[in-house]
């Protein structure tokens, strides 16, 4: 069995995960996306009602690692010193 | 003699606007199955009325205001109307879309479309009262503003009559003029300048004539159940910031178009974004006929001009392209653009793309800068004024481009001459895909391709052949969305969006329609597009991108690198996925298909 160390996160909001948590980024810890998806639940309850489901996010909503890669599997691994987006889906207009 | 099918009126109604005449044209249940209405349908009708040949600007042009099967339905989102013409910006097919009472209004008067041709003698307004068609004298509103024009129609024909007018720059004629209807535009490719060109500031429209739904109790409940889901989470963007919202989104993802696409992200975004606006100014909603979404956030001005309505697309164009971040220029900048009838990412473009001709000191005109919010509004008001710059702004990029030389072509923000809309191509390559195989050119609203970009299903900043058919999807749902007509912001409250349009026509129409036969449909739309552009003179060289985007990445954002070699690869592959030659040409049965 793999023991990982929880990594440290910076977790930028945009669009409505942003109005929902009330604020425009924060630190989270954890191994995974889904780790990092419930820490933000448990700390920003509107966030939870609207975009995050366990450990995943509702549709509607996606998630970026630092600018680059689209992901949406809980169990994506991080690094520390990444950036986790959490962003409304749908761009347009 | 009418044929009434469930949904539609089966005619066109032709108005030849150089005497006054007017016909019905009959529309058979299998034309109309077959592009169904709005984009669809009105390119069926140019192609029948061949105006691929003929220069939009002249009096045969024909400019068609197209309804569909489900204006007039409880369907949220579905009073929309379509514009189609030769596009006098690009020369190619051009079909805008706008929304709310004219569509309701206009469908009413008893066509699924109105087509007019021929040049009025004298500025002139069409009005059409059920089937009486006349032209009035436009004197007393020729050089008004859109909104003061629609008032003024308001109190001359009452408040039954919708209209759709032109604003100054589609009475001069300027490349890429909107038809206003409600504050709303049918925006891109210069529709409000064909109008212009047949002396026509507006359309007045009443009528009495309602067609029959096939299933009406049952579609109304499906009806019921769509507007529940329209308030879900799917449209919560939208409904609760509006498409501003994605500028912040963008601008982290290095893809928000800067300084005439010379960077991909824009140190002042924060300024100008919603966020901060709402903050600083009162914000009010506002939704179009029919709709329960109401996506439409107006923002007021603090100089005392009311509020403007703002998108991403002109907050982009008139903000970062322009290296704007005063807040008040670009609300300011999007109410002339309004008020004159400018589509506002041709007129950011075509400015952005002037300003960085001076920088480079390709051009005389030091006043205008990037940055500089003075030098925008004073080159805005130049296009509707004729005086100075303004003739040559009026062209749109491609054509300043070619005018100044200089190899300046290589950095005109164009496709195919209608400008870039805010996605920088580098950093969201099926969308590049998806701007260069455009056909009515670099566009956001006839290829969603950004959706797979912002998707796990490929690198944005390096994508292969296999994203093509995911492109061809995306152009395949914008082409049944455009023609069914339902509106793109309601896309992500579908499961299935074909399985479920098919029940939609199914309950409107009665056709035994399927998902299959969707897909076909939409085929068959982009396809009849291609057929019109290469009939207008397409070629494979035209589908491409500015050399600028192709030659190196943006200067922030080393990743974003995409060659010559591996666009044509990426258009190859999509052409191959629609079933065309490698370079993009139709089979010749596609070509000689009967179309009416």
């Amino acid at each position: 069995m793999v023991c990982l160390m929880p990594v440290t996160v910076k977790v930028e909001l945009f669009g409505i995960p942003r109005a929902r948590a009330g604020v425009a980024q924060t630190i989270s810890t954890g191994n995974d996306l889904g780790d990092i998806l419930t820490d933000m639940a448990s700390r920003f309850p509107q966030l939870a009602i609207s975009c995050i489901q366990g450990r995943h996010l509702k549709p509607g909503f996606t998630a970026n690692l630092s600018g680059h890669r689209f992901v949406t599997d809980p169990d994506t691994l991080l690094r520390e010193g990444d950036s986790v987006l959490i962003l409304s889906l749908d761009a347009g207009g | 003699m009418r044929r009434e099918i469930p949904g539609y009126h089966g005619c066109y109604l032709r108005i030849d606007l150089t005497d006054g005449s007017s016909t019905s044209v009959p529309l058979g249940s299998q034309i109309l199955r077959h592009y169904l209405g709005g984009s669809g349908l009105g390119v069926a009708i140019l192609l029948h009325e061949q105006a691929a040949e003929v220069d939009p600007l002249s009096p045969p042009a024909p400019i068609a205001f197209v309804f569909s099967p489900l204006v007039g339905s409880p369907l949220t989102t579905s009073a929309k109307f379509a514009v189609v013409s030769k596009s006098p910006l690009t020369n190619r097919i051009n079909d805008s879309l706008a929304s709310s009472g004219f569509a309701l209004a206009g469908k009413k008067t008893g066509y699924d479309a109105i087509v007019l041709v021929g040049q009025a003698r004298q500025p002139s307004i069409v009005v059409i009262d059920d089937d009486q068609v006349r032209l009035e004298s436009a004197d007393d509103c020729w050089g008004l503003p859109n909104q003061e024009t629609r008032d003024h129609l308001r109190t001359r024909f009452g408040q039954e009559f919708q209209t759709a007018t032109i604003g100054q720059a589609g009475e001069r004629r300027v490349r890429y003029a909107t038809i206003s209807h409600d504050g709303r535009h049918a925006g891109r490719g210069g529709s409000g300048a064909v109008l212009g060109s047949k002396n026509i500031k507006a359309i007045a429209v009443r009528g009495s004539r309602r067609p029959q739904w096939a299933e009406p109790t049952a579609l109304v409940q499906f009806a019921k159940q769509l507007s529940e889901k329209s308030f879900g989470p799917a449209t919560a963007k939208y409904r609760e910031l509006g498409t501003a919202s994605n500028l912040l989104t963008f601008n982290r993802l290095n893809v928000l178009p800067t300084r005439n696409f010379q960077e991909g992200s824009f140190a002042g975004a924060t300024a100008i974004s919603p966020e901060e606006l709402s903050v600083a100014r009162d914000r009010a909603r506002a939704s179009c006929a029919a709709c329960t979404i109401g996506c439409e956030h107006l923002y007021s001005m603090k100089n005392g001009s009311g509020s403007v309505r703002l998108e991403y697309e002109n907050l982009f164009a008139f903000g970062p392209l322009c290296g704007i971040d005063d807040p008040e220029i670009v609300l300011e900048a999007s109410r002339r653009c309004d008020e004159w009838g400018l589509d506002t990412i041709s007129a950011g473009g075509t400015i952005a793309f002037a300003m960085e001709c001076v920088q480079r000191n390709l051009l005389d005109e030091p006043w205008l800068k990037f940055g500089d919010g003075q030098s925008l509004l004073k080159a805005l008001d130049s296009i509707v004024s004729g005086q100075g710059l303004g003739p040559l702004l009026a062209e749109g990029s491609r054509r300043m481009a070619h005018h100044i030389g200089q190899e300046s072509i290589a950095f005109a923000p164009q496709v195919k001459g209608l400008e870039l809309p805010g996605y920088d191509p580098r950093g969201l390559q099926t969308m590049a895909l998806g701007f260069a195989v455009g056909t009515r050119g670099a566009d956001h609203n006839r290829s969603g391709a950004y959706e797979v970009d912002f998707s796990e299903a490929v690198d944005r900043k390096n994508v292969g052949p296999e994203s093509a058919h995911l492109a061809v999807e995306t152009e395949d749902k914008a082409a049944l969305m455009d023609s069914l007509i339902l509106c793109k912001f309601l896309r992500g409250v579908f499961t299935d969006f074909f399985a479920e349009s098919a029940e939609i026509l199914q309950l409107v129409t009665g056709w035994d329609v399927t998902a299959s036969e969707l897909r076909e449909t939409a085929r068959r739309i982009v396809t009849a597009k291609k057929r019109f552009n290469i009939l207008a003179g397409w070629t494979p060289a035209e589908d491409t991108l500015p050399r600028r985007m192709l030659q190196k990445p943006a200067s922030d954002d080393l990743r974003g690198h995409l060659s010559l070699e591996r666009l044509n690869e990426l258009i190859s592959a999509y052409n191959q996925a629609r079933g065309w030659s490698p370079e993009g040409w139709l089979l010749p049965s596609d070509m000689q298909s009967e179309i009416l």
